[in-house]
């Protein structure tokens, strides 16, 4: 395709009505100005993207909007000061701990860093788990090709780490007939990008499938492929079993610069000291495309796509067995997902997520309107759900590109630079055949630099924490005789026992925050949101790591949930009050 | 297999510890099963005074009230298993089969001819309120507030909000302000509080703590620990009026916006839950829809006094004891409550063939009502008629009626009307 920057420029002045600069740089296209609102930012991207250039870097401002910085870790230390590495991968969610699981097996030093407390702690633990089929993205992209591989790798990698995982089909729902007339477009858009398992079934077959749907459809299209996960314990499966194969993981460090010599890097710094890796893997998530820049190869710009997600009770999940949406009939264009109805992993079912942008990379908060419009829209669908059933819900950002697709190369312009970025969905479903491509780009790279070998004592498999709640009653009986603490329940809506949370504390990553444990083991997912729990999960943190309560955080950084003992609170403020006392039930504040 | 106890009960705080005494005094062989680590339920950690004033005419805390049962259960030898998790219960030919699991004896199984359910409730949380916003950590509901205070001796917030005027919520008002934490005000989205009137005064009015009715949270703001909330004044359908939103500093938010009943157990025996209870369906002798299944306590509907959980608790353990020994036939009727008026009433069948006679029926309106007089009758027959000065939805009522002077034999089909007329 011709480059045309001034015909781009025309395109945006016409649309948006507003002069925005452009340029071309390392074969990229850069758009500068000033406009009103985000979505004209959003506009003027997407009007730059796939015309020729390699990628849009926008840099065009809203007026009057500041972004907030980065969130950055509560530490400043030395930690890491000098460490030298041969790769080195910039964050912990499922691409980076995939990634730091596949190069595990070469005999190299690796290390994986993330900013926040633990992993999985951005998009990773913010999406559907749903691994798609990879009908919908457009054959022949990144997005499709590694879809279809990805979806097919789980089978053994969940096996290997040892995650629950479940091809428990997804279903489209139409209202027209005449959709069947697009069979044979779907079939030859599935057998480009390789997706098996296609099925057109009438009302009657679908509703064999899932009893509980609404009648108020007259076809189905079946994808057998589909499967379902826990998104956060793949990912922190991926990086225990890096770990247990020799990767280290630095949790709470954040990249502040890079220093380069000749068009490559030579250290990374960060709040925890200078780290000189050899290799560099970009895996930021939303943050990639500012990676890029510190490395000063930024070429693509993220925009987060933020969606929110509704979780509903187990206790209704058996009403459905699968995924199950009623898409607008045009949806194998766009990049807009409608989302729909989805029975996790865990047996609750999650409904969500929507789509829409906004310049926040880091706001999670949800809103009334949005939740409000996801239940109108999707509740319907299994007519026995209720608003009543909703447990909580939670807002996640899809680190989408201009392109709408994956980057999964080595840097053109930085030597020992490789990006993995633009992970937007299909990414969960993505993440095992992205890996596998960064592990060849990376052994590539390192090879012309060191000898590579494989690692002689390889070990493909971990072992989850036991899931006691779902084990057969007899081998329950044997973990508890070895270990009385998995009798003790200390979350009484998931059934999870003071063993299990133990054994996460002892993790090969653990992680000492009230979420992370929620993660691992799921004490305080269920329907009383750790109302009952939270305060026996902390004690049982504050035992095992030896932490005061007070120092025990939600999520890290300033989360602690207490603020003090009473007994300082009630000195303090008997101190300040010379006159009549406080406390005791009839000797209270009286004016 | 050991024997079959005559009646199992789940839970011990003042529902199941009265009814094992109810069923024990009856001659049952009884036992209870508690999931925490002692008995007594949320009443442990209810420091506060005002337990006890229907059953023993005092003003008890919430530990000493407790401890007058858990005292009598260990006198009487009652077995009681702690630290014991129900996994799963089933019910084969009249016969309970209830799977438990605990550190010492793993999982387990016993097996029993009647059950009672006596789970207690839980406490709605802020997304099943619908508050949007982030996810900070400072965000209680009010009994776990009150378990970080009282039984953990540690302050959760320096200056908080409070959503909801239920008793726990007013509870926790004053017991944060006596321990030095600042309480901004207590937002209750109805009109009119949902707590007794007693804790209105005695925990807001007397601390100075404001009460905004018709407010509600629309927002929670700050990433990691609660930095403010969003408040606004809300419409009758309890709607946000937009335009009218605030933003509240502070450093915690505790939710009392309401309790439901726990019956997890009771729904995996596909037992019926009444909409308005949110527990079990039962008849005055608090049976469920099925045989030899008993409820009671907040299990069976949310109480606001902790005798009336008392007392339908010794109830449930006598009638399961009847139970076992002679069963009796079931001839239900429904009792029926004027949906305009009445929230709910329990129990919600009258079982005709009973010897159980002597009727209570607990029953919540659903608006303030002044000087309205409430009748049951039974096809035409006046049963009961009361006129009252007040009746608050916050205040539950109990009534008494006698059917021993029906005449059922030539009874076909009747109902049970509760009617109100003002």
């Amino acid at each position: 395709m011709n480059r045309n920057l001034k015909g781009i420029e025309r395109d945006i002045r016409k649309i948006i009505g507003k002069e925005i600069c452009c340029s071309e740089w390392h074969s990229s296209i850069v758009l500068e100005g000033e406009v009103n609102q985000w979505s004209e930012v959003i506009l003027a991207g997407k009007l730059a993207a796939n015309k020729g250039y390699k990628g849009v870097i926008n840099k065009i401002k809203v007026k009057g909007l500041v972004l907030p910085q980065i969130k950055r870790p509560a530490i400043e230390d030395k930690a890491l000061e000098g460490k030298i590495v041969d790769v080195l991968i910039i964050g912990g969610g499922i691409i980076g701990s995939s990634i730091a699981r596949e190069l595990s097996k070469w005999d190299i030093s690796i290390m994986l860093i993330d900013k926040e407390e633990d992993l999985a702690m951005h998009t990773s633990s913010r999406n559907d788990g749903m691994v798609h089929p990879g009908i919908e993205a457009k054959p022949g992209s990144k997005r499709a090709v590694f879809n279809v591989r990805g979806n097919e790798l789980y089978s053994k990698v969940t096996e290997e780490l040892d995650v629950p995982f479940e091809r428990c089909g997804s279903n489209w729902l139409f209202d027209k007939r005449w959709v069947k007339l697009a069979k044979p477009f779907i079939m030859s858009r599935a057998k480009k990008s390789g997706v098996k398992g296609i099925s057109f079934l009438n009302k009657d077959e679908m509703r064999r499938l899932e009893p509980n749907i609404i009648d108020d459809f007259q076809l189905a299209i079946h994808f057998e492929t589909t499967g379902i996960l826990s998104p956060y314990k793949m990912t922190i499966a991926y990086g225990e079993n890096a770990v247990e194969n020799g990767a280290e993981v630095s949790l709470n460090t954040i990249v502040l610069s890079m220093e380069k010599e000749e068009e490559k890097i030579i250290s990374v710094t960060t709040n925890r000291g200078k780290i000189y890796p050899k290799a560099v893997i970009n895996a930021a998530g939303v943050f990639a495309d500012e990676i890029a820049n510190m490395a000063g190869d930024q070429f693509f710009t993220i925009h987060p796509r933020k969606g929110q997600i509704i979780f509903i009770d187990k206790k209704k999940g058996q009403l459905i067995n699968s995924v199950i949406a009623k898409p607008p009939i045009n949806l194998v264009k766009g990049n807009t997902k409608g989302g729909g109805i989805v029975k996790t992993i865990d047996g609750n079912v999650l409904i969500g997520p929507d789509a829409y942008e906004q310049p926040f990379k880091e706001d999670y908060s949800t809103s009334r309107d949005n939740i409000d419009a996801i239940l109108r829209r999707h509740l319907p669908l299994v007519p026995k759900f209720s608003p009543a059933d909703v447990i909580t819900y939670c807002a996640g950002n899809r680190a989408a590109t201009y392109e709408e697709d994956f980057i999964i190369e080595r840097s053109e312009y930085v030597y020992n630079l490789i990006h993995a970025a633009g992970i937007q969905s299909p990414g969960l479903a993505s993440a095992p055949a992205i890996a596998e491509e960064i592990e060849k780009i990376t052994y590539k790279l390192l090879s012309e630099v060191i000898q590579v070998n494989r690692k002689e004592h390889w070990n493909p498999r971990r072992k989850s924490i036991p899931d006691l709640s779902k084990m057969a009653f007899e081998e329950r009986s044997k973990l508890i005789k070895q270990n009385p603490d998995y009798g003790v329940i200390i979350c009484r809506c998931e059934e999870v026992s003071k063993g299990e949370i133990e054994d996460a504390l002892r993790s090969p990553i653990p992680v000492s925050t009230v979420d992370g444990i929620k993660r691992r083991v799921r004490a305080g997912m269920g329907r009383c949101q750790g109302g009952f729990c939270m305060p026996l999960v902390m004690d049982v943190i504050a035992k095992e790591t030896g932490k005061n309560m007070k120092t025990i955080t939600k999520k890290g950084r300033f989360s602690n949930i207490l603020n003090s003992d009473v007994q300082e609170e009630y000195k303090k403020a008997a101190n300040s009050c010379d006159c009549q006392g406080i406390g005791g039930e009839d000797g209270g504040i009286h004016e | 297999m050991s024997k079959a106890y005559d009646v199992v009960i789940l839970g011990a705080g003042p529902a199941g510890l009265a009814a094992a005494l109810g069923a024990f005094d009856k001659g049952a062989d009884t036992i209870i099963i508690e999931r925490e680590g002692s008995p007594g339920g949320i009443l442990k950690q209810c420091i506060h005074d005002g337990f006890g004033l229907i059953t023993f005419k005092e003003k008890l805390s919430g530990p000493e009230y407790a401890e007058r049962y858990i005292k009598e259960v260990k006198e009487k030898n009652i077995p009681m298993l702690i630290s014991t998790y129900v996994v799963k219960v089933k019910k084969i030919e009249g016969l309970f089969y209830i799977t438990l699991v605990n550190s010492s004896n793993g999982v387990f199984e016993i097996t029993s001819k009647s059950l009672i359910l006596a789970n207690g409730c839980r406490e709605r949380t802020s997304k099943q309120v619908f508050i949007n916003g982030t996810r900070p950590a400072g965000v209680y509901s009010a009994g776990t507030a009150q378990y970080f205070v009282n039984i953990l001796g540690y302050l959760p917030c320096k200056k908080c909000v409070i959503l909801g005027s239920g008793d726990i919520g007013l509870i926790m008002a004053r017991r944060l302000t006596l321990e030095g934490a600042k309480v901004v005000g207590v937002y209750e989205a109805k009109v009119a509080p949902s707590g007794l009137s007693r804790n209105i005064a005695q925990c807001l009015e007397d601390y100075s703590i404001p009460l905004y009715l018709s407010h509600t949270i629309t927002r929670i703001i700050g990433d990691e620990r609660v930095e403010a909330v969003e408040i606004a004044q809300v419409d009758e359908n309890m709607n946000p009026i937009k335009g009218t939103e605030e933003v509240v500093e502070c450093d915690g938010v505790i939710l009392s916006v309401g309790l439901i009943p726990e019956n997890e157990i009771a729904e995996s025996l596909n037992i019926s839950i009444d909409r308005g209870t949110k527990g079990p369906i039962v008849d005055q002798n608090f049976m469920t829809g099925i045989e030899g299944v008993f409820s009671c306590g907040n299990a069976l509907h949310v109480n606001d006094l902790v005798d009336y959980v008392s007392e339908s608790g010794k109830f449930a353990g006598e009638n399961a004891a009847a139970y076992v020994k002679e069963k009796e036939k079931r001839l239900l009727r429904v009792v029926k409550a004027e949906d305009s008026n009445f929230l709910y009433v329990v129990p919600q069948y009258v079982n005709l063939q009973s010897a159980n006679t002597k009727i209570v029926l607990y029953f919540r309106v659903r608006d303030i009502k002044s000087k309205a007089t409430v009748q049951v009758t039974y096809k035409g027959k006046v049963l009961f008629s009361k006129k009252y000065a007040h009746l608050k939805p916050p205040e539950m009522e109990r009534i008494e009626i006698d059917i021993k002077d029906l005449d059922i034999d030539s009874e076909a089909a009747g109902v049970f009307e509760m009617s109100m007329s003002y």
